[in-house]
């Protein structure tokens, strides 16, 4: 991840590869092996009007069925321009995202120039490697500019997080391959078939890579079929372990089976409360059989039970064998694709903003705290760290959908004597609590009083603005401080 | 030579300027304080809150000065938790046990005594300054390597800041100071007269507890009226911004300042409200700032007229302009107290309380448990705990136990890494201290002890078999060699 531009931003992402030319199976699959050059602009959240500087980056891809071209996520996010080069071809050529999925850092391009295609097969998606066995990868990584070819052997399967959104974990298989900052989204080759796509590393560990594989890489070519991407679905249940005896015994568990089921603890989507109870036990997965410390037998990997859960589409049913006060019985139960947890993660759109008489409001985000510096959770503190990760599931009943920030004040005789210039959350503004950016802009803009009251949290106490002065001056300052639209929604 | 001419310049113009101060020379006064400061070594146990049944011990010197009746005043700073307290004139010598008669953590005080009155011969009671200088120079004066320091202060200004030991703010005397490792309760003094004792520094600034405020409560104290320090339990913000008062429709001159939030304290109901404009406090006029215009002093912050005359409980008389009237109300003075608080600031002379069942340890959620993160753990502690601190305490829940760790042992297998969980219920009560707890344990569920956690903590529930409970607690207190399954309150470990 290392190409694009929002890497320097994410410093865990990287590319992966190494070598191993001579035991490549198919025939010249560098040919379909594509370098991708990417110019992008990241919003800058402290002032979302404006973009960042353009920034080029490159990145790796690959040919696959229907003329389009493979890559992760990250190397294509945010691009303004993205341009294609085949094997020993210098000519660029324009792409475009045709989809791309944030949640599994995937992506698929098409390129303007139908002859782009010509002469270039597609390599096919093969399956899930053995641990132990050789995987041989392809890229145009940093340190030169010609293809480059690695190889390395699988070390392990199993769950981890993808850096791209940040708040998801997938499937994801780690091989021993040196990580090289350029080739994220080349393909990972064994017996000349995909097996996976480089996409990430992990600082400060050596030789570790890891790419995505391949069921995860079919999940989203099966999920675009329909022309939308909806990403990959959730149970909507924290699953715990369920080993300690006396915990099994309450819940009526027999001694025969010590080893199998994992405990639901707790209930977090609207499907799950509908067709689970807390502390029932999940036997079986999609079925896959539930050992105690909630983990699975998936491919000869013991990865957790999660996994299950994401094989099914957005919308469909995944059957669970569950048991519930001391009877087995079976559920079909409906998984869908998380969005409430949407601001805790990395987003890839601009952020929204509503700006009046220079008071700047935003959503209180992961992206927007990240602007406060390398640091930034520390300098944030606890009190916006609750609200954004924490008080969602700490007291549901008072979490806001999309907590809300006056971001910054800009600086104007109607706001000058304001104690508070920005980098607090919005409680209330005249009275009416504010659940979201749309709350804000229509209690100011339905306000007919002498003066806005604008309160906050965090023993911050409010503010006030004169009404009048405040609807005379937002024009001029929207001039002075060169801002285009008053809001972005 | 001339640098000769200049340094004896220097040191004339020094004594000229000591002469006129404290109207007596700088050795005689230099003479005199070696009469009076007293060095004080503590030494107190140093607990470890991550294992609460460790002990260890640390000794810290300090100082102190003599008052009336053979007493000496020190700040409250190390003599919490102390085993045995020593003190030594003169700067070298003989120790003398001393026995503390009274401290008040909150105002950062106490005073020992001394039972061997050979200990007493030649040392004379200081004289305190009132009102003291806010300006100009000062001396420190603590014993060094067996002889009397004095050196070099500037008094820059007296101010409100946070008590070193409390969530209060009192009177501070702030100075400047190019000497190093000041903050032991050295004397401050000008001429023959105290101004303060110090409480802390920060690079090449230091602070000071004044000495009007050690004399006021040393009378009353003496005189058995010290009923604690009182505080203004209540946020402001500055009116400076007039669209506020406009908004507020206060008439006339911008004056006064906003209160914006007021803090919870059990059992105490305030008679202020959030945008009440606090205009008048104890007689004297507040400015959009939040200054008074103290007789004495210039221009202070409001937060002086809680202790300016008043201890806990006084009434102070306040005027407040609310929703477009003057109303004069009566507001009385909550006590500081660290049990008045959802997460305590501190628990001093007390051992930290736990109570261990079956290898789970609970204790009371504390502001000492969550400074066992280190210097930075209001970013390094969970951010559930820290977050609890903003908590007010209602009567139904007034405080927090945690889960603070597991002690692996069979009758425990699978909760081993659970930690660090704030409790909500066990066996259905709700458990707001380790007493309930206790108690909870005693009524399990059909052979269970169901024990819950608040909501969003990393796990919701652990259950735990009720009739092996015993002999499991017995087994982890030997394996792990605890002396006692249960410390509650200031009784120390067998």
């Amino acid at each position: 991840m290392v190409a694009c531009s929002s890497i320097l931003k994410r410093i865990f992402l990287h590319l992966l590869f190494v070598t191993l030319f001579s035991v490549l199976h198919a025939d010249d699959p560098e040919k379909s092996v594509i370098q991708i050059m990417t110019f992008s602009q990241q919003p800058d959240w402290d002032e979302p009007w404006n973009d960042s500087r353009v920034r080029g980056s490159t990145g790796s891809g690959f040919v696959i069925e229907g003329n389009r071209i493979m890559t992760n996520a990250h190397v294509v996010s945010w691009a303004k321009q993205i341009q294609v080069r085949r094997f020993q071809d210098s000519r660029p050529h324009l792409a475009e995202v045709a989809y791309i999925g944030h949640d599994c850092d995937l992506a698929v391009l098409t390129v303007e120039d139908p002859t782009f295609f010509e002469g270039l097969d597609p390599l096919p998606i093969g399956v899930l490697p053995k641990v132990r066995s050789v995987v041989n990868t392809i890229g145009y990584p940093a340190g030169g500019e010609q293809i480059s070819f690695t190889s390395g052997v699988v070390s392990r399967i199993e769950l981890i997080n993808y850096v791209q959104p940040g708040n998801r974990s997938l499937l994801a298989v780690q091989t021993d391959a040196a990580i090289n900052p350029g080739n994220s989204g080349g393909p990972v080759l064994q017996d000349g078939q995909v097996v996976g796509v480089a996409f990430q590393g992990t600082p400060g560990l050596e030789n570790t890579g890891f790419f995505i594989p391949p069921p995860i890489v079919q999940h989203f070519l099966k999920d675009i079929e329909d022309g939308v991407y909806d990403g990959f679905p959730q149970a909507g249940i924290r699953l715990s372990p369920l080993i300690n005896p006396a915990y099994r015994k309450y819940l009526k568990m027999g001694d025969d089976s010590a080893s199998t089921g994992a405990r639901v603890d707790t209930l977090v989507s609207d499907s799950a409360k509908e067709f689970l109870r807390e502390d029932d036990v999940l036997l079986e997965i999609n079925g896959y059989a539930v050992a105690a410390d909630a983990t699975i037998l998936y491919e000869g990997n013991q990865v957790h039970g999660a996994i299950a859960f994401s094989q099914a589409q957005h919308g469909q049913s995944v059957p669970v064998k569950v048991w519930r006060q001391g009877q087995a019985m079976e559920i079909a139960l409906p998984v869908h694709v998380n969005q409430k947890d949407r601001l805790e993660g990395n987003q890839y759109e601009p952020p929204k903003y509503f700006v009046y008489a220079g008071l700047v409001f935003t959503p209180l985000s992961r992206d927007y705290l990240t602007t406060f510096g390398q640091n930034w959770s520390a300098v944030a503190g606890i009190g916006l760290l609750y609200e954004l990760f924490y008080k969602k599931n700490a007291e549901p009943g008072k979490a806001r959908k999309e907590p809300i920030m006056l971001s910054t004040v800009l600086s104007h005789p109607v706001n000058a004597n304001m104690e508070i210039r920005g980098r607090v959350l919005v409680d209330a503004i005249n009275g009416h609590r504010i659940d979201s950016l749309e709350d804000v802009i229509q209690a100011l803009e339905e306000h007919d009083g002498s003066h806005h009251l604008i309160e906050f949290g965090e023993r911050l106490g409010f503010e006030c603005l004169d009404r009048q002065d405040a609807d005379s001056a937002n024009a001029a300052i929207m001039e002075t401080y060169g801002i285009q639209k008053d809001r972005w929604l | 030579m001339k640098a000769f001419v200049r340094h004896a310049l220097w040191f004339a113009l020094a004594a000229l300027v000591m002469g006129l101060g404290g109207g007596v020379s700088a050795q005689e006064s230099t003479q005199s304080w070696s009469s009076s400061v007293i060095k004080i070594e503590s030494t107190r146990h140093q607990y470890e809150y991550f294992q609460p049944w460790s002990r260890r011990t640390a000794s810290n010197n300090k100082f102190g000065v003599v008052v009336h009746d053979q007493r000496i005043i020190t700040t409250a700073d190390y003599l919490f938790d102390q085993t045995i307290i020593r003190v030594q004139k003169g700067g070298r010598g003989s120790w003398y046990e001393a026995k503390l008669q009274w401290i008040d953590y909150h105002a950062n005080l106490a005073l020992l005594e001394v039972e061997d009155a050979e200990f007493w011969d030649g040392l004379q009671p200081v004289r305190f300054a009132d009102p003291i200088p806010t300006t100009g120079e000062a001396r420190l004066m603590r014993w060094n390597d067996g002889r009397l320091e004095s050196r070099r202060l500037e008094i820059n200004r007296l101010r409100l800041g946070r008590s070193a030991l409390s969530y209060i703010d009192l009177p501070q005397l702030e100075l400047d100071s190019e000497v190093e490792g000041v903050g032991w309760s050295e004397a401050v003094v000008v001429g023959n007269q105290l101004i303060g004792l110090t409480t802390s520094q920060a690079r090449s600034k230091c602070s000071a507890i004044p000495s009007f405020l050690v004399q006021q409560i040393l009378k009353e104290v003496d005189q058995g009226t010290f009923r604690g320090v009182g505080f203004f339990n209540f946020y402001w913000k500055k009116a400076e911004n007039p669209a506020a008062l406009d908004f507020l429709e206060l008439p006339g001159q911008k004056r006064g300042v906003i209160v914006t939030e007021i803090i919870e304290v059990p059992g105490h109901e305030s008679v202020l409200h959030p945008k009440d404009i606090l205009l008048k406090v104890d007689g004297f006029e507040i400015d959009i700032v939040g200054d008074y215009e103290d007789p004495s002093y210039g221009k202070l912050m409001l937060e002086r007229l809680a202790t300016r005359g008043h201890w806990a409980g006084d009434p102070v008389p306040m005027t407040v302009w609310r929703e477009g009237a003057m109303v004069d109300l009566m507001f009385h003075l909550p006590k500081a107290d660290y049990r008045s608080e959802y997460v305590p600031s501190a628990n001093y002379d007390m051992p930290p309380e736990y109570l261990m069942a079956g290898g789970l340890v609970f204790q009371p959620l504390t502001e000492p448990y969550l400074r066992s993160w280190g210097g930075e753990w209001q970013r390094r502690a969970p951010v559930r705990l820290v977050r609890l601190k903003s908590q007010a305490p209602t009567e139904e829940d007034p405080s927090c136990v945690v889960l603070s760790a597991v002690l692996p042992d069979p009758y425990n297998l699978g909760y081993q890494d659970y930690r660090y969980l704030a409790l909500d219920k066990v066996n259905g009560h709700k458990v707001v201290d380790l007493p309930g707890l206790k108690q909870a344990l005693e009524s399990p569920q059909e052979g269970f002890h169901v024990i819950e956690f608040l909501p969003g903590e990393a796990v919701s529930k652990v259950i735990l078999d009720a009739p092996l409970l015993k002999d499991a607690t017995q087994r982890v207190m030997f394996n792990y060699r605890l002396p006692t399954d249960y410390v509650v309150g200031e009784v120390d470990l067998p």
